[in-house]
């Protein structure tokens, strides 16, 4: 999928939103998260370490879970613990977005363990809007530093 | 709040009730002339030992003094020394010699508008006949307004919130030219807690200042030599 | 003959009282008040050391002042250059045509010394020009190298003189120094006056360090650091230097501020995806939870008498600023208005809540009453947020970021302060980048 054709289709969705009328946060909320490969790194082969969210969501769209279903089953095959960091855009209030950075890493991390992943393998860690990815003021940039990204612990 | 200036302005506002006749007021002008320098040695002055602060320590009102002393070629540092030896550590009572002079030349002046006040009684009391009347057009009082209006800062720090009015009687000539100016509510300004009044209130005494004279209109002198202006910033520091 | 003068003594006198018309004065100018402040002189310059001349304090001392009171939007001051009078008589009484032919309706003069115990005194009177009357006077020692406080305690009296209200000149502000690329943001604690002056840097930058708070006494500050990569609560004392963690919890702690009394920390705990506010006393070490809700509860600020808390939550869906009884109970939103809501600051007079607003894409500095009603917007811009009041409760300073173009170019984030009436809008001069800044209370008290 193009860019263009992703831009068409979240103004699609941000359209059909303002009929529903609610308004009072971002422009589409819910769905514009980011489904592009830019910026994304892999684990292992075929397991990218990154999910993403929508503006100010923590949860997990079938998308970031097929991604997590990779994250477990290497995490579980190779034995390794990881960190994951839990990470949101530059418009919201620095100590608000230090919780909703670790509500996404806790989403993340309660979806491994669901898959089967000890508790003990993973620690989470925030960093709010302190590490972008791509450290441009545009709704692409907002919508690729809204991430979780899994590491493995040294 | 340094206490000094306070304490002086409560004691003139105490003194400056009753508004002077202007033929009183030059007559006093002169008995103050004379009785200025005898006043300031009897009279000593008022004492207040405020709270401790650290590193300042107000200043006697010496600079007067100085250039006195100066042109005799003295010591000028005889004043400021006895406070250096009172600790710099406690905080003294500043005083002004002349301004004290000036208090008690209020109260003179006081007895003095009485009596000055019986002597122009007959001549000003026939003249009231005219200005029972109504008083300015609309117009004539919106051309004054404009022109206070320039004069006025308004001390944009107050409060936007808070009811403060200060009324300023004042006194003019046949030309315009402000003979009198007075705070009608003068005690108000030393009250504690009443920081803000005071500010707003020698804001309005600069404005009148500033505008005097005042252009009034050419005639009905008896409808205008006496006015009262009600300063309110609310309206202008609400926004 | 005896009766009628009486009777015209009577009508006279009442009409005296009456008579008078009365006109509403309810305009004037919005222009700061002209201002002069003149050099001082400088009064036994044989004392003087080489190294003290060298400050040219009798320009350099009124300079503070005159920078200060310039930047409180307040004062305008006129330029040096048209003033008649000469720095030399600034020791005498001032010929006050002189000041009032510039259109000076105030005028600053003053003295310096160095008094025989080698201290620096500086005396300093205030003039009411236009009524031609001395209506301040004081005089200040400190150690020569104090010479900016004493600027700056002067302009508090002056301040305080003129508008009725302390001034928040001899102050201290601390914030996030800030440099590198965005995506590897290099801060450090940094600690200034409130005009820019002896900046200081306090962290070396190794750990990334965010939102120091003053306590009350301005010795201690509290913020969050990212050190062994384990984001907590520290203290750190500015004068010593020493810094201890806050507490032994098992997770992330953030968004500190101390309370009124200086005893406790409030701080935010988060916690398997949700955060709560906790307080921790810092002698007894006790450790009380305050909320307790599925929601993110943040950014917590005591009310000035310790009684109430405010802070924001997001558990009506969206961030909103709510105020509870410091014991946690009685839990009550505030904030009404469309928009997000977050960063509260409970003034130190009592009577508002400043914060940050987000509505339809843009960022406000606003004010409101403490039940949430009068709600004023200050400013708008792309993004600001994170207010701390002056300690008069008069001004507000809070950062402001830039968009960034590809690659992050453009990006800034500076310092700004705004009086509460919305005027006065001012950018701070930082040595570097700088975010969340925190102002002392004042010094002297």
């Amino acid at each position: 999928m193009s860019l263009k054709n992703i831009k068409n289709l979240i103004l699609v969705v941000f359209l059909g939103f303002l009929l529903t009328a609610c308004a009072t946060s971002s422009r589409k909320p819910g769905k514009d998260y980011y489904t592009g490969s830019d910026t994304v790194k892999f684990l292992a082969s075929g397991v990218p370490d990154r999910v993403f969210f929508a503006t100010n969501r923590s949860s997990l769209h079938s998308g970031a879970k097929g991604t997590l279903n990779k994250q477990a089953a290497y995490i579980k095959s190779s034995g390794i613990s990881v960190v994951v960091e839990g990470h949101a855009d530059e418009r919201g209030t620095r100590e608000y977005n230090l919780a909703l950075g670790e509500r996404r890493a806790n989403a993340v991390k309660d979806y491994l363990m669901s898959q089967g992943v000890a508790s003990s393998k993973i620690t989470v860690i925030s960093y709010g809007k302190e590490r972008p990815v791509n450290p441009e003021s545009s709704r692409l940039a907002w919508s690729q530093n809204r991430r979780s990204v899994t590491v493995k612990s040294k | 709040m340094p206490p000094i200036i306070a304490i002086d302005l409560i004691q003139i506002s105490d003194k400056t009730q009753l508004p002077f006749a202007p033929k009183a007021k030059e007559i006093i002008e002169k008995i103050k002339e004379k009785e200025k320098e005898r006043l300031v040695t009897k009279q000593a002055p008022p004492k207040i030992i405020p709270k401790e602060k650290l590193d300042a320590v107000p200043l006697p009102d010496n600079i007067k003094k100085q250039v006195e002393e100066k042109k005799k070629k003295q010591n000028p540092e005889e004043v400021k020394e006895k406070i250096r030896q009172s600790s710099e550590f406690e905080k003294k009572e500043l005083f002004d010699p002349n301004k004290i002079a000036a208090l008690i030349d209020k109260s003179k002046e006081e007895q003095a508008d009485i009596q000055a006040k019986k002597s122009l009684d007959i001549t000003q009391s026939q003249d009231n006949t005219v200005s029972l009347d109504k008083g300015l057009t609309i117009t004539q009082e919106d051309a004054i307004k404009a022109q206070i209006f320039k004069c006025w800062n308004i001390p944009l720090g107050l409060p936007y919130d808070e009811d403060l009015t200060v009324r300023i009687k004042l006194q003019l000539k046949p030309d315009g030219s402000i003979m009198s100016s007075e705070i009608l509510d003068h005690a108000r300004m030393n009250k504690p807690g009443q920081g803000f009044y005071r500010v707003l209130a020698e804001s309005a005494l600069r404005a009148v200042k500033l505008c005097d004279p005042l252009k009034m209109p050419t005639t009905g002198y008896n409808k205008w030599k006496d006015l009262q202006l009600n300063f309110d910033a609310k309206e202008m520091l609400k926004g | 003959m005896k009766k009628i003068y009486f009777i015209l003594l009577i009508v006279f006198l009442n009409t005296n009282l009456n008579a008078a018309v009365k006109i509403d004065i309810t305009r004037g100018n919005l222009e700061p008040l002209p201002a002069a402040v003149s050099d001082f002189y400088i009064d036994n310059p044989e004392k003087f050391s080489e190294g003290i001349k060298k400050l040219n304090l009798e320009s350099n001392l009124p300079k503070v002042i005159k920078n200060n009171l310039k930047r409180s939007g307040l004062f305008y001051i006129l330029d040096k250059k048209s003033h008649i009078q000469k720095p030399k008589l600034s020791h005498l009484k001032p010929r006050f045509e002189d000041w009032s032919l510039i259109k000076a309706q105030i005028m600053i003069s003053g003295k310096i010394k160095i008094d025989e115990k080698g201290r620096l005194r500086v005396e300093f009177r205030l003039w009411d020009v236009v009524s031609a009357k001395e209506i301040e006077g004081l005089a200040l020692f400190a150690t020569p190298k104090s010479w900016r406080r004493i600027g700056h305690i002067i302009s508090d009296k002056i301040y305080q003189r003129m508008t009725g209200e302390e001034g928040y000149f001899d102050t201290r502000i601390i914030y996030v120094a800030e440099s590198g690329p965005k995506d590897r943001r290099i801060k450090k604690l940094a600690i200034m006056d409130q005009d820019g002056a002896n900046n200081k840097f306090l962290t070396l930058g190794n750990e990334l360090v965010l939102t120091p708070r003053f306590n009350p006494n301005s010795q201690l500050v509290t913020y969050m650091s990212y050190f062994k990569n384990l984001p907590r609560v520290y203290l750190l004392n500015i004068e010593t230097g020493v810094q201890e963690i806050v507490g032994d919890f098992p997770g992330m702690t953030f968004a500190p501020r101390f309370s009124p009394n200086g005893n406790k920390v409030i701080m935010s705990f988060a916690k398997d995806g949700n955060s709560d506010i906790y307080t921790m006393d810092l002698k007894s070490r006790v450790v009380e939870q305050l909320t307790s809700h599925p929601s993110i509860d943040t950014s917590p600020s005591y009310s000035p008498d310790g009684r109430f808390v405010v802070f924001n939550s997001d558990r009506s869906g969206f961030q909103q600023l709510y105020v509870m009884r410091s014991d946690g109970r009685k839990v009550k939103r505030i904030s009404r208005g469309k928009g997000l809501y977050g960063t509260p600051v409970w003034s130190p007079r009592g009577d508002l809540i400043a914060f940050t607003k987000i509505f339809k894409g843009k960022f406000y500095i606003g004010v409101m009453r403490t039940d949430g009603s009068g709600e004023r917007l200050l400013t708008e811009n792309f993004y600001q947020e994170a207010p701390s009041w002056s300690p008069n409760g008069r001004v507000l300073i809070f950062y402001r970021e830039t968009a960034a173009r590809k690659k992050g170019v453009g990006a800034s984030s500076k310092l700004w302060s705004i009086d509460i009436t919305g005027y006065n809008e001012v950018k701070l001069k930082t040595p570097s980048d700088a975010s969340d800044p925190s102002w002392s209370s004042l010094l002297s008290k």
